[in-house]
């Protein structure tokens, strides 16, 4: 019953989306691009979650649904689970993914990585890239929203990547 | 016979109400749904009452009236399917059995990317398939 | 067995304690039972249960029976066993005896005796009479007991206790209670024991398990009674499914139709069980009984209730498998009363806040079950009656109803004799029975309250009568029940004209009437409860039994938590209420229900409610009420009203919108009109620029309708403190169902960007807002996201920016008192100067030329020089060109309208200007240096224009002010010098012409007429000597003109009067100059180019030729000041001296003698004091001089230039300065002391002097300080103080003065 399609136009139709509004919708407003990108990523999450958690008992508390997500949902979306998952237990949640697929084919050159500082037009072109990278993230960002507040956990997602390809999820709920 | 299947969104919004009965009176099943909720809230809100069927989606027989039968079914996202029947002599295993193909073809329906989470499901596909998983209902017992 | 029946009955009401025997051996019980029986109940006893365990038992009663007695005799030994729990659980022995010979004797083979029969479980008490202090005898009654001791106590057991008459030991009663209760235990564990052998031996002996049971009870040991009862109706039930075992059910007696589910002893068990076989209705509800008895004894009334609902609806199930044989609508009428029974009892029997949360919830919704289905119950057979009409249609009835059979009689009741009257009746409660009208005039198809027609069920049932089993019953009472109702029938039928030929038919089909009165005959024989036939007996007494079944179920739903039931319920208590007229109750609980369903969303249900709400609020009068209802009327989904009835609520609304409100009720609409900006970037603005602002607005209105006025606040984004703008329209707004889009007229904003914020406005007195944004109206693609969306601002207003510029054209000068072209360029900054309006003033000494047209021209085509374009003007004048950049316009008093062309394009105005100066240019020579001075060629036009968009209504209107300087100029600026002086007395005078004009100077002529005492050297025609003509000046730049002239002979007159007049140059020449770069060719009244080019005009400069001077005759030396340096403040002596160098004898002879002076001071540095000008006596002889001194304070520190004496009546030139005064002299600022008082002091020594003198110097002091601190405005005026002051001090003392 469950179509499938090649990984591949995943990976394009993210970038082309992350494209499309970040070069010709909202040209030279990154923060409406990211916006708009997020709410998407959370109505497919919202969707999603609903499938996946189709035939399971219900959730009884949060951190059963953040395994979920973790677990389950994780490998529906990457074929893969979380590598690592902490939680301080007031309500944030850090998922580590040290090989995160959607950036796993992102070139950033991450040689200069180290000394960044010693010459500015490297900097500024690490820089670029990581802007670019990350508007790439907001997407994954609100899938785990929209799936987390599907589950009635309203919260909050942010990423880091500081270290390409491993990629850190941060889940704030607001509780 | 069913006479009436509900999906209610979390907020306890009716999303979808279908009532199955040829007299006009879908009314009076609102009315049923919609107090079932009570029963409903009743089991999520105090899980040692539901005993075993804890965190279960199937929350079994809600309401045991003379007349009428009212099953509900809860889903992780919150979202609760209620069925109104009136025979009086269901099995449970059919039920369970209807939910589960009513979830899929509720999922299906939300899963619509032009579905507006939270609004009230308007998708013809979904209705349709609903009536045929209402009027296989208790044949597959039968068979 | 079964004729133990009665016996058991009896016995079993009878004895509700545990017995307990006294043998009283030796006649000792009268003097001791008050001790012993008011030992009991036992405080606390264990008792063994059925499993053996032991378990705490509080207040066992029992009853102490002398074996005597008759109750303990009379007991045949084969119904021992049944009736045992009545048996005495123990035996208590009383004996006494002093004498122990006695004992061995008499009394120990009696006690053996009795102690022999084994199954009893007996002790024996020992009585000593004995008298504490006779010693002999307590002796003795001690040896006696220790005999007893030895002879009835065993190791295992003890068996006998001593009481002592007189003074019992403290331990005694606890000996006998646990003696006692010893007993008991091992009695109760025996039979509990052969019980259950028992049962095991014969299962199908029942009652042994009842009396087992009961035997728990007696011994409250309840739960195991409990678990017996239970027990036993388990094997009950399945007993029944034993074919043979069942007799007929039951209840069939009158009586019957109350439950009874709580006194077991309602009925005799001899009825309910015969040979071992039941009666099912009874003895279920018989063991119910024991159980709730039992469960109340446990004070579990929370059980009860919970067991006692599935009984009754299990048990009603029971009663329709029966139905065809009891009386008619039995079951519902039990069910009636047995909730009823059960709510009462539980309730009674629950107190709140002792179970847990849960439990008390649960208990409460069971409450409400039982009321509902009281209630259901209740209405289906008021229903019967005929008091249908009298029900609400609602959903919570219709769900209950409309599925809920009806009563399956096996013959439907047949209308009673002589019911005429009452058929009648019914038959107009029918007719004149109105459908509901809803509010609004709603229609709706009313919900059903019947699973079928009732007609038809009836009549069916009535027809499988007369079908031919009417051998059922005795065909002659079936008519009997069928003639006398069909005379009623027939004058019925004939008013409801029906063919009379169906009277005699049996089975004519009963019409409604009849079936109600049936019904009603019928139930009346069947209930037995006057209680309940009484509410059914009139619609009052029905409805307030209604009322009290649904006021139960919703208050015991509203504690159990079951809200939505609660309120559904308290929406039917509304409708009762509605019903009676009592509106205020009813609208509340109304609102109540709408309050639910709108809060969750079910659009439906609130349909069907939310107009009775309204209803009521209009009746109330509550305008706002119904207001606020009816636009949630209309703002429900479309689908749920008919447009006609939507309609209908916007109708309502206007009316009342435009009747007269007691107070303006505020409305919010926002669910009803929505708005938002237009796609797309916001409208960006300057500051001061009006706009027009275009708002999307959705009307969920069915028609259209009018808004009177419509305002919407814009809120500025980031400062808060910025308050709302209102932007409004004053004109009413018609608002298409849907999508509308107005516009508003913006007026200037602040700077900021602005979203908007709330829109009101009204409809007739009714003011409304709405503060929601659309998310355009139909859910539009990305609505689910819109959320994330902020509001977009929907204006932007910049900085304010000038929204035109005046500029002069030229920048260099243009030629003074000639007709010159001012050029103003006006450049709007892309803003319309649509019908601006220029107002020019020229400023003084400067004139428009009215007789000239003014040009406009596009500031484009400029660059190409200007010059045809003036000629072309020129020839085409007055007449409006073809081509729109170019324009003549003529001057209204000063007021100019621009053409629409030049609206918005850059554009040029030449104004035809003259500036007047009357006085002559004067040239400058070597001698005497000129001082150019700009400001006399300085013009001004000052300049208003006029402009801004006219709106509708209002006209927003900029004045632009400026004030151009225009400059203008001679065309040259003479100078001469003497170039040579020849031995002949011939000067050669040349004359430097240095062109002050952006254009091309064409000298034609020149020529020079003297001043007198010169005279030109060769010819007299004043040619200079070299003329060069036409001699050609580019801008800028200079020329020279050579005169040779000479002294004339001087005598003493003309070197009187030489000084006054002085020689004119006049230069004849030619312009030719651009009106965009400067000085061009005046315009002329005769238009015609070429002579324009050849026009020739004339300059005049006046030259001064000075003689050279040769005798000075006064001299004016400046006296030097002192050596201590000046101070501020501080007086000094000015003194000049004048001489006379050489006598005037020669000389006019009036005041020969004087001479006068004046002296000229900066006032802000310097006061004087004294006269500043008049006449000193100076004899006219040679050599005579006199002194001039003034006194005067220095105001201000630093270099200042001194007072300069000046004689106005000599001619400077006859002035000899020597020592000449200093043109700075340094004055330091005033010590802080009183030092620089002294040279006051020497000068006068007045105290008023003094006094005036420190003021002074203070104030002086401060205009220092002041000066410091504060600008020179207030050191001015500290400056004017310190003047007055001093002034007055000198008048004061003149005369002082006159001494120095």
């Amino acid at each position: 019953m469950a179509r499938e399609v090649s990984e591949s136009c995943v990976d394009s139709l993210l970038t082309e989306m992350v494209s499309t509004y970040c070069n010709r919708f909202y040209a030279n407003k990154p923060d409406l691009a990211a916006r708009s990108i997020e709410a998407i990523g959370y109505q497919v999450g919202h969707q999603l979650s609903e499938r996946y958690t189709m035939d399971r008992p219900r959730f009884s508390d949060h951190l059963e649904a953040i395994k979920f997500i973790c677990k389950d949902f994780w490998s529906e979306l990457f074929k893969k689970q979380i590598d690592n998952l902490k939680t301080n237990h007031r309500g944030t949640f850090v998922l580590q993914d040290s090989q995160f697929r959607w950036l796993s084919r992102v070139s950033v050159d991450l040689s200069e990585n180290g000394d960044v500082s010693q010459d500015n037009p490297e900097a500024t072109a690490e820089n670029k890239a990581a802007q670019v990278t990350s508007m790439h993230l907001y997407f994954p960002c609100g899938i785990i929203r929209g799936a987390l507040s599907n589950l009635g956990i309203p919260c909050a997602v942010s990423a880091d990547i500081s270290n390409l390809p491993a990629c850190e999820l941060l889940a704030l709920f607001a509780n | 016979m069913i006479v009436c299947v509900a999906v209610v969104g979390h907020q306890n919004n009716p999303l979808y109400i279908q009532s199955f009965t040829d007299a006009d009176d879908a009314l009076k099943l609102h009315h049923i749904v919609h107090c079932s909720l009570d029963v409903v809230d009743e089991r999520v809100n105090n899980p040692k009452k539901s005993g075993p069927t804890l965190n279960e989606t199937f929350l079994g027989l809600l309401y045991p009236t003379e007349n009428y039968k009212v099953y509900g079914y809860l889903t992780n996202t919150k979202v609760k399917f209620i069925l109104v029947t009136t025979d009086l002599d269901v099995r449970d295993a059919d039920v369970r059995n209807f939910f589960r193909r009513f979830h899929a073809a509720y999922v299906d329906a939300v899963s619509n990317p032009f579905h507006v989470p939270g609004k009230k499901i308007t998708s013809k596909t979904f209705a349709e398939t609903v009536s045929t998983i209402v009027k296989s209902f208790g044949l597959s017992s039968a068979g | 067995m079964a004729n133990f029946l009665a016996q058991f009955q009896t016995i079993k009401n009878s004895c509700d304690h545990l017995v307990i025997a006294v043998e009283d051996v030796s006649d000792l019980w009268p003097t001791i039972k008050n001790g012993f029986e008011e030992r009991f109940p036992l405080k606390r006893a264990y008792l063994n249960n059925k499993t053996r365990n032991p378990v705490p038992v509080d207040n066992l009663p029992a009853v102490l029976i002398l074996t005597t007695d008759a109750r303990l005799r009379s007991r045949f030994p084969h119904e021992q066993y049944l009736f045992w729990f009545r048996e005495p659980y123990a035996t208590i022995v009383l004996i006494t005896c002093e004498d122990l010979d006695e004992f061995k004797t008499i009394l120990k083979p009696r006690l053996k005796l009795i102690v022999q029969n084994d199954e009893r479980e007996w002790f024996i008490v020992f009585v000593s009479k004995a008298h504490p202090n006779n010693d002999q005898a307590t002796k003795m009654a001690k040896k006696v007991y220790a005999r007893l001791e030895v002879d009835f106590s065993s190791k295992k057991r003890e068996r006998c206790c001593k009481f002592d008459l007189h003074r019992p030991e403290a331990n005694f009663w606890e000996d006998l209670e646990s003696k006692i209760v010893e007993c008991i235990r091992n009695t109760l564990d025996k039979r509990v024991q052969f019980y259950e052998d028992e049962i095991r031996k014969l299962s199908e002996q029942r009652f042994m398990p009842e009396s087992l049971a009961f035997m728990f009870e007696m011994a409250h040991l309840h739960e195991d009674a409990l678990c017996e009862y239970d027990e036993l109706e388990l094997c009950y039930l399945e007993t029944v499914n034993i074919t043979g075992k069942q007799r007929d059910f039951g209840g069939v007696e009158h009586g019957d139709d109350q439950a009874t589910l709580l006194n077991p002893g309602k009925k005799p068990l001899t009825q309910i069980v015969q040979d071992d076989s039941f009666r099912e209705f009874e003895f279920r509800q018989y063991v119910f009984a024991c159980q709730s008895r039992l469960l109340f004894k446990l004070n579990r009334p929370f059980e009860v209730a919970s067991r006692g609902f599935s009984f009754i609806i299990s048990f009603s199930k029971a009663l329709t498998m029966h139905e065809n044989i009891l009386p008619f609508s039995m079951r519902e009428i039990w069910v009636i009363s047995a909730c009823m029974d059960l709510i009462d009892a539980t309730a009674s029997n629950y107190n709140e806040g002792l179970a847990p949360l849960d439990i008390e919830k649960e208990f409460y919704r069971l409450q409400g079950d039982l009321y509902s289905l009281c209630r259901v119950k209740f209405l289906r057979l008021a229903y019967l009656i005929g008091y249908g009409t009298n029900m609400e249609r609602s959903p919570v009835n219709s769900a209950s109803l409309s599925m809920l059979p009806w009563p399956k009689p096996a013959v439907w009741p047949s209308v009673p004799p002589d019911a005429s009257s009452k058929v009648l009746a019914k038959e107009k409660l029918i007719l004149q029975e109105t459908p509901a009208i809803k509010h609004f005039g709603i229609q709706r198809k009313p919900l059903p309250l019947e699973p079928s027609l009732l007609l038809r069920e009836a009549n069916r049932r009535r027809a499988s009568l007369s079908a031919g089993n009417m051998l059922e019953i005795s065909g002659s009472d079936a008519m009997s029940k069928m003639f006398p109702s069909h005379k009623a029938q027939t004058n019925s039928m004939t008013r409801t004209n029906s063919s009379p030929g169906l009277d005699s038919s049996i089975d004519r089909p009963m019409r409604l009437a009849e079936i109600y009165v049936a019904a009603e005959y019928a139930l009346h024989s069947t209930i037995s409860n006057p209680e309940l036939w009484k509410s059914f007996s009139s619609v009052e007494e029905f409805e307030q039994k209604y009322l009290e079944l649904t006021k139960g179920a919703a208050d015991n739903y509203h504690r159990s938590w079951w809200k939505r039931h609660g309120v559904v319920l308290d929406g039917e208590i509304a409708a009762v209420y509605f019903k009676n007229g009592n509106f205020d109750l009813a609208a509340k609980s109304y609102e109540k229900v709408c309050a639910l369903y709108a809060g969750e969303g079910w659009q439906d249900l609130l349909a069907e409610v939310l107009p009775n709400l309204a209803e009521c609020q209009k009746i109330l009068n509550d305008q706002a009420g119904y207001l606020s209802s009816c636009v949630r009327l209309l703002s429900l989904d479309k689908g749920l009203f008919l447009t006609k009835e939507r309609q209908a609520f916007q109708s309502e609304v206007v009316r009342l919108a435009h009747s007269e409100m007691k107070q303006p009720v505020p409305l919010d609409v926002s669910s009803l009109i929505t708005f938002s900006g237009n796609p797309g970037p916001p409208i960006e603005l300057c500051d001061g620029d009006p706009g027009t602002l275009y708002v999307t607005v959705w009307s969920g209105f069915p028609d259209d309708i009018t808004l009177d006025s419509l305002s919407l606040t814009l809120m500025a984004t980031f400062q808060a403190d910025e308050g709302v703008k209102a932007l409004r329209s004053s004109t009413a707004i018609v608002l298409k169902p849907g999508r509308n889009t107005i516009t508003l007229d913006l007026p200037p904003q602040k700077p900021g960007s602005y979203v908007l914020g709330v829109l009101t406005g009204q409809i007739g007195h009714l003011s409304f807002r709405s503060h929601s944004f659309s998310k355009g109206g139909p859910a539009d693609s990305d609505d689910f996201m819109s959320y994330e969306k902020p509001t977009r601002p929907i204006l932007k207003v910049f900085k304010s920016r000038p929204l035109v510029d005046l500029a002069t054209a030229v920048s260099s000068a243009l030629l003074i008192n000639e007709s010159q072209w001012v050029g103003i360029i006006v450049r709007p900054l892309n803003y319309s100067l649509k019908g601006a309006v220029l107002h020019i003033d020229t400023g003084p000494g400067l004139g428009i030329e009215e007789s000239h047209v003014i040009e406009m021209e596009s500031y484009a085509d400029l660059t190409n020089g200007s010059t045809e374009t003036v000629t072309n003007g020129a020839l085409e004048n007055g007449s409006s060109t073809v081509n729109k950049d170019f324009e003549q316009l003529t001057l209204h008093d000063g007021r100019i309208e621009f053409p629409d062309w030049a609206s918005n394009m850059t554009s040029i105005l030449w104004i035809p200007v003259r500036a007047i100066s009357d006085k002559l240019a004067r040239g400058s020579s070597s001698a005497t240096p000129q001082r150019t001075n700009i400001v006399d060629g300085m013009r001004t036009v000052a300049l208003k224009l006029e402009f801004g968009i006219s709106h509708n209504q209002t006209f927003e209107r900029h004045v632009y002010f400026l004030t151009l300087a225009v400059h203008f100029t001679d065309p040259f600026h003479v100078s001469t010098r003497v170039a040579d002086k020849c031995h002949d007395g011939t000067l050669l005078l040349q004359v430097i012409l240095h062109s002050e004009v952006k254009a091309a100077l064409t000298i034609h002529d020149a020529w020079l007429d003297l001043q007198d005492g010169f005279v030109h050297a060769d010819r007299g025609d004043g040619r200079p000597t070299s003329g060069f003509f036409p001699l050609v000046i580019s801008p800028a730049s200079k020329a020279g003109i050579l005169f040779s002239i000479r002294l004339g002979k001087t005598d003493a007159e003309d070197a009187s009067n030489v000084l006054e007049s002085d020689s004119i140059l006049n230069v004849r020449y030619g312009i030719s100059g651009n009106r965009s770069v400067g000085a061009h060719p005046p315009v002329s009244t005769k238009h015609s180019a070429t002579e324009d080019a050849k026009q020739d005009l004339v300059f005049q400069s006046a030259l001064v030729l000075q003689r050279p001077v040769l005798d000075p005759c006064l001299a004016v030396g400046f006296l030097p000041l002192p050596s201590s340096g000046l101070r501020v403040g501080q007086l000094v002596t000015m003194k000049w001296r004048v001489e006379r160098l050489k006598d005037f004898e020669n000389e006019v002879p009036q005041h020969h003698d004087e001479v006068l002076y004046e002296v000229y001071a900066n006032t802000d540095n310097w006061m004087i004091a004294g006269r500043k000008r008049g006449h000193v006596s100076l004899s006219a002889k040679q050599g005579s001089r006199i002194e001039i001194s003034i006194l005067c304070v220095p105001l201000v520190a630093g270099y200042v230039r001194p007072p300069q004496l000046g004689l106005p009546d000599v001619v400077e030139a006859n002035i000899s300065c020597n020592p000449p005064g200093p043109h700075l002299i340094c004055v330091l600022p005033p010590a802080l002391s009183s030092s620089f008082c002294i040279p006051l002091m020497m000068s006068a020594s007045s105290s008023v002097f003094l006094r005036h003198s420190m003021r002074l110097a203070i104030l002086a002091l401060l205009s220092q300080t002041i000066e410091m601190q504060h600008g020179k405005y207030w050191r001015l005026i500290c400056v004017k103080l310190v003047r007055l002051r001093f002034i007055r001090f000198l008048n004061q003392n003149v005369s002082g003065k006159q001494h120095l």
